[in-house]
């Protein structure tokens, strides 16, 4: 008994010699594959590991390690992150719980109390933590950004970010860029105005706020009629990518508002609907790719930045890949924003195409009306904010595709603080013709589709591709699935039984890889035997 | 003292507020049609361009199943219907009154309108000559191959079940349609999926059976989306189709035991 206390405190303090987690370990986060420091894994969106102990010639051995259950019963959005042995992962609505990686038995708990009714759109979600330091840093769905702890989760500072009352929450996984705390907002159903900061990691003191719907004399207000600026949308609720080397903090936006009427908001709504690039110091927009100009079906662009670097016709080039929510996928200069490629990679029905700036040439009659109009792809996109990755050995991109339609309709749209500001309510899913789901994988210097594995519902899980030549993704049929990642052959499949709306991760357990997924409630991992 | 009386007043005003009813304050011809306009955009699709029914429930019966008071029709426009496909609008609190007022002016219209027929014959014609008790459930007693009517008159209005008589293909609920499989075994069966997923499905199969298949066992998987109800057009009088309505629509949701 006395042997074996030791022998665990040695353990631990083991894992605390390592160190904290410092910035230059994030910007190297692809040699560590024994952690998942960041959202994707990585600065550039990847969501992508270089483990190989679970490969194709074995998934079919995994076996439940652990599970842990969340004592909530609201949808799990949070990618966990694992740091030198400690999984941090956030609960609906904002809570943080820290576990042990090698039994899933809890650290410790902070429990956000909410104060009164907040406006979240689609859920009293969380999509995860960031951790810097010996602090982890969680957002909240009353918009503040809180610092914990990492050892106890006591709150060291807690900043309000916005106004709860006016429809702001902080639903997002803040993203560590030197010594900030990057966070966005959420809203964009609320006609909130919308936003990305950057907070000192030290103190919670903003550094910098970068309005996402410019301000009066700022270029591209002109893009919105009369006051309509005001009530604009375009949050920043999915995590963004960070390039070191050119200092670029690469973010989507998401829809203007309100979403479904967009008469109250002539013009092409900028920045909503875009990838910004910002620079990291100042917050100051480099420049930015709109990929639907006055969008009127709600099509964020809200996808997690993809940033390769690759040779494009012949030349070494900083590129990033973007399916976007409208069923286009998009190759862009990530350096200056110049539009390379752009092609459907699902069904759509609204544009002709895309001229040579990337701008969609609408088909007619596409606009939500009255009586209402069946668009390809429906309100939920063709994909959403679930992650994409790229593997660097099969130099494919996976991504969870929707085949499906919605009825568009068009109603009023009256701002009043606080209440729903979307001009109308669209019928997302045809009852008699639901649509179907798939993981996709891409070309991504093409957009040529390469193979589907097919699902009967519509899946809003992420994938997470590994150097064992596999891609894990979820269902909300309940299943967790492991494919071939050249072929996207099935290989493993179990049945959890909830709904995953997160992605999984990866990461190693005295010299085991594990790979995590939640479910329902449920934190589940697993290893080989 | 001044403070007790104050308390009291305070408890008085409070016992008032509790027991007076919500009265929609805004039911003007002015606020019906604004009520019509946003019913038509945002309600329509579901419970019909004239409240008739359809994927939803007719609303022209002026009593609702999740309650018919005025403040009940507040909180069930404004937050949906949990538990059911019926979402919240976010409209303004006079929006949401002029859709009850609309709503409302559905129902008085109905009440004007007579659906006519004997319901006592209805019923015998129901039980005897139309047969529909073989497949159809009211009150626990039936089949299950149709829909159960226990309540089918607060939900459908008569013109959708005089149409469901005489064409029973025109509107089948996607809950009927008929999973006709095979199995690599040689099996044939068909009934109602209950549920599918891309491995497996659950069917409620013509036998009353619960069964489930793993899809990877079938050789054939197709979906029937037309009606196993025969059409009574020619077979039933226009009397008779009128007097099976009559006794339908006076089939009622029971309002539950306090």
């Amino acid at each position: 008994m006395m042997t074996m206390r030791f022998w665990t405190l040695g353990l631990s303090l083991a894992a605390a010699a390592s160190g904290q987690l410092t910035y230059e370990r994030l910007l190297k986060a692809d040699g560590e594959p024994d952690n998942w420091l960041t959202y994707s894994g990585n600065y550039r969106g990847w969501r992508n590991s270089r483990l190989d102990q679970v490969n194709r010639s074995n998934v079919k051995d995994l076996k439940l390690a652990w599970v842990y259950q969340m004592p909530v019963t609201m949808k799990i959005e949070s990618t966990p992150l694992v740091v030198d042995g400690v999984m941090y992962v956030s609960e609906p609505p904002s809570n943080v719980v820290a576990l042990d990686t090698a039994t899933g038995r809890q650290f410790w708990r902070y429990r956000r109390s909410i104060p009164g009714p907040v406006n979240v759109c689609c859920g009293q979600v969380n999509r995860g933590v960031a951790v810097l330091g010996d602090r982890v840093y969680v957002g909240t769905v009353d918009a503040h950004l809180v610092a914990l702890d990492a050892k106890t989760g006591r709150v060291v500072w807690d900043v309000t970010v916005a106004d709860p009352r006016t429809g702001h929450s902080v639903t997002v996984a803040p993203l560590i860029v030197k010594d900030m705390v990057i966070v966005g907002i959420a809203g964009g159903e609320y006609g909130i105005r919308g936003f990305l900061d950057a907070y000192d990691a030290r103190t919670g003191k903003l550094r910098w706020r970068a309005w996402m719907v410019p301000g009066p004399g700022e270029p591209g207000n002109e893009t919105w009629s009369g006051e309509s600026w005001k009530t604009g949308g375009a949050p920043t609720w999915v995590t963004g990518s960070y390039d070191p080397d050119l200092n670029l903090i690469i973010w989507g936006t998401g829809n203007p508002s309100p979403d479904w009427n967009g008469d109250v908001r002539l013009g092409d709504n900028l920045y909503s609907d875009c990838a910004v690039a910002l620079d990291a110091d100042t917050g100051k927009m480099k420049w930015h790719f709109q990929f639907v100009p006055h969008d009127v079906h709600d099509w964020d662009a809200v996808q997690v930045p993809v940033l390769v670097d690759a040779e494009w016709k012949g030349t070494p080039r900083k590129l990033l890949f973007w399916a976007h929510r409208s069923g286009f996928y998009y190759v862009l200069d990530r350096q200056t924003g110049e539009f390379l490629l752009g092609k459907p990679f699902a069904r759509q029905t609204w544009a002709k195409g895309l001229d040579d700036k990337g701008r969609p040439i609408r088909n007619p009659g596409i606009d939500p009306s009255e009586e209402g109009v069946i668009v390809w792809p429906g309100v939920q996109g063709a994909t959403n904010w679930y992650s994409p990755s790229y593997s660097p050995l099969t130099k494919l991109f996976y991504l969870t595709a929707w085949e499906n339609g919605s009825l568009y309709r068009k109603g009023a749209a009256v701002y009043v603080p606080g209440n729903r500001y979307i001009g109308s309510v669209p019928l997302i899913d045809l009852k008699e013709d639901p649509g179907w789901g798939a993981v996709r994988a891409l070309n991504p210097l093409t957009g040529e589709k390469v193979w589907d594995y097919k699902l009967h519902t519509k899946p809003w899980s992420g994938v997470m591709s590994t150097a064992g030549n596999l891609v894990f993704g979820g269902s909300m049929e309940g299943h967790f699935y492991a494919l071939d990642a050249e072929s996207g052959k099935e290989l493993w499949r179990v049945r959890l039984g909830g709904e995953m709306a997160t992605a999984p991760i990866t990461y190693r357990v005295n010299g085991k890889q594990m790979v995590t997924m939640s479910a329902g409630s449920g934190v589940f991992t697993f290893s080989l035997p | 003292m001044g403070k007790h009386l104050a308390l009291i007043s305070l408890w008085a005003g409070l016992a008032a507020a509790q027991t007076e009813p919500v009265k929609n304050p805004h039911t003007s011809p002015q606020d019906v049609a604004a009520g019509a306009k946003i019913f038509r955009s945002h309600c329509a699709e579901c419970h019909g361009l004239n409240g008739e029914g359809g994927r939803g429930p007719a609303l022209t019966g002026g009593e609702f199943f999740h309650g018919s008071s005025d403040a009940d029709l507040m909180r069930n426009i404004s937050r949906g219907i949990p538990g059911t496909e019926m979402p919240g609008v976010f409209f303004s609190e006079t929006q949401v009154w002029q859709i009850a007022a609309y709503v409302r002016s559905l129902s008085e219209r109905a009440a004007r309108e007579t659906v006519g027929g004997d319901a006592r014959r209805g019923e015998q014609l129901y039980r005897s000559k139309g047969g529909c008790a073989a497949c159809h459930m009211v009150g626990g007693e039936g089949g299950r191959q149709g829909p159960d009517l226990s309540a089918i008159g607060s939900r459908r209005s008569a013109a959708h079940l005089r149409k469901s008589i005489l064409e029973p293909g025109a509107l089948v609920e996607v809950e009927y349609w008929v999973a006709k499989v095979k199995t690599r075994d040689g099996k044939s069966l068909s009934g109602f999926v209950l549920n599918e997923d891309t491995h497996s499905i659950q069917l409620l199969d013509s036998q009353d059976r619960l069964v489930s298949l793993q899809k990877a066992g079938l050789s054939e998987l197709s979906i029937d989306k037309s009606s196993r109800m025969p059409s009574f057009q020619g077979v039933l009088s226009e009397q008779e189709v009128t007097d099976i309505v009559a006794y339908l629509k006076s089939l009622r949701r029971q309002r539950r035991s306090e």
